[in-house]
């Protein structure tokens, strides 16, 4: 409940009205608000791919949930894995990676976050979307019937977020907003 | 190079080292914290210079050592005292050309300066792509150069250049004695250049038929090859960056992923370039 207040409070606080226009250029403080919209979707990601992972979610909880974090990404996102051992990168589509996670042929696994979140500036493209990229890193270990360590690795997650300029109808009011989705995702295991 | 100078930077160098001890041992040492059931020290995580973004805003001095940005409303903002402590910690630390005088002198003459900043759409700087491709039917390495360009209402990545040696191989410079011999005479027009059947008889020598102001466009060369199906990419397999927007300065930055506190995108070349000799190097990046 709270999380749903926040994000009511950081959606509020990004509409705004009237002269589209002139609010294409953001302020450092509309700046830091999308900044923590993007991280609370960063943040679901990272909820997501936990619960995704888990060999406790139910089957179906699973696909559920996998509607729910592809919803979070742009249509043609990407995801592009590569490891120490194998540096080239795996292109995967968003849905397509997260039933990977899904099967994966463990007994149990546990998937940490660091608390680290770092968001780069936004810059704007040709067609006057924000692009900006918020690095997140993951904890993840496999364990086999013993219990014991199969497989561990801390990766880099590079998500990309574009941040546009929406605008809807209320009351007979045009009323622009500051929209955040996920893009392509690079994903790179660091040093051991 | 005067003693008191080197007196003065060997006397920085052992300040930068305390501070760095602080900076790295003292105050984020405290990152050691839970993470569900594992005990994480997330010390190397913060060092770690995680994106060129942050390499830009640690640069300049624009963010704290835990990567909150500040704004130019910010008393810290850009604070050239504290740049010049954090500026050693971008460069890689295992490399003495990037560890040595020259360093010391560089991160002198950025923070003596007010225009000493590193702009992202401030051009002069520049992506090295490696990457493979597979050229008719063999795996080949080519490297790409990027770099932004403005456009509409924001900003892009374009290519500005190929480097591929089979393309230069195609184009050697010749010795002049050889390039004499290859020409049509001032009076071929009198008799409808009959003679021109010459320059396509050594064909591997065709250029030297054109102006002295002819340059190989191995760009065009690129896009050629790719449009007719010879040359297909197969994946990125490096990243660099070179940068040559401070003045007099040209550095290289890379990606370091390896354990400790120096990681990340780094400084992994330095090289004193007077602005009158940026031309020839630019030259490669953006012909």
């Amino acid at each position: 409940m709270r999380k749903i207040n926040l994000i009511l409070a950081l959606m509020i606080g990004l509409i705004a009205t009237v002269n589209l226009q002139a609010q294409d250029d953001l302020s450092a403080e509309r700046k830091q608000a999308i900044d923590s919209l993007a991280l609370e979707k960063v943040r679901d990601l990272s909820k997501y791919i936990s619960i995704i992972g888990s060999k406790s979610t139910p089957w179906s909880e699973a696909n559920r949930v996998i509607d729910r974090a592809e919803e979070l990404f742009m249509l043609d996102a990407e995801i592009g894995v590569s490891s120490l051992a194998r540096p080239e990168i795996d292109y995967y589509k968003v849905r397509q990676y997260f039933e990977r996670l899904m099967r994966l042929n463990y007994d149990r696994v546990e998937i940490d976050w660091f608390k680290i979140e770092y968001v780069s500036d936004l810059q704007r493209q040709p067609d006057g979307t924000y692009v900006g990229v918020i690095t997140i890193f993951q904890k993840f270990k496999a364990y086999d019937k013993e219990g014991g360590l199969v497989y561990e690795d801390t990766t880099k997650k590079d998500i990309t977020i574009y941040v546009k300029r929406k605008e809807t109808q209320i009351g007979g009011r045009i009323i622009g907003f500051w929209d955040v989705l996920l893009g392509d995702m690079r994903v790179k295991e660091t040093s051991k | 190079m005067q003693i008191h100078h080197i007196v003065r930077f060997c006397k920085q160098k052992c300040v930068f080292t305390g501070l760095l001890f602080l900076v790295l041992f003292g105050q984020l040492s405290a990152q050691n914290r839970s993470v569900g059931q594992v005990d994480v020290d997330e010390t190397a995580l913060y060092a770690m210079t995680k994106q060129m973004s942050q390499f830009f805003s640690r640069f300049n001095n624009e963010e704290d050592q835990f990567g909150k940005k500040r704004f130019p409303s910010d008393a810290d903002y850009r604070n050239q005292e504290t740049r010049k402590e954090r500026l050693p910690l971008l460069f890689d630390q295992e490399n003495p050309r990037t560890t040595g005088t020259l360093r010391d002198f560089f991160i002198e003459d950025l923070t003596t300066s007010d225009k000493s900043f590193l702009k992202f759409t401030g051009g002069r700087w520049f992506a090295e792509v490696s990457a493979s491709f597979m050229h008719k039917g063999k795996e080949v390495q080519i490297i790409l150069i990027l770099m932004i360009e403005k456009e509409n209402l924001g900003s892009k990545w374009v290519l500005s250049n190929v480097y591929y040696p089979a393309f230069n191989k195609m184009f050697p410079a010749g010795e002049l004695i050889d390039r004499e011999k290859h020409f049509l005479h001032p009076m071929s027009h009198e008799l409808d250049f009959m003679n021109i059947y010459k320059a396509f008889q050594t064909p591997e020598v065709i250029e030297y038929y054109a102006s002295k102001a002819f340059k190989a466009d191995y760009l065009t060369l690129f896009f050629y090859e790719v449009k007719q199906g010879n040359l297909r990419f197969k994946s990125v397999d490096n990243l660099k960056f070179h940068i040559f927007q401070i003045d007099n300065w040209y550095f290289e930055v890379r990606w370091f992923n390896r354990s400790g506190n120096n990681t990340g995108w780094l400084i992994s070349n330095l090289m004193y370039a007077p602005e009158n000799e940026k031309d020839n190097l630019l030259m490669f990046y953006q012909p």
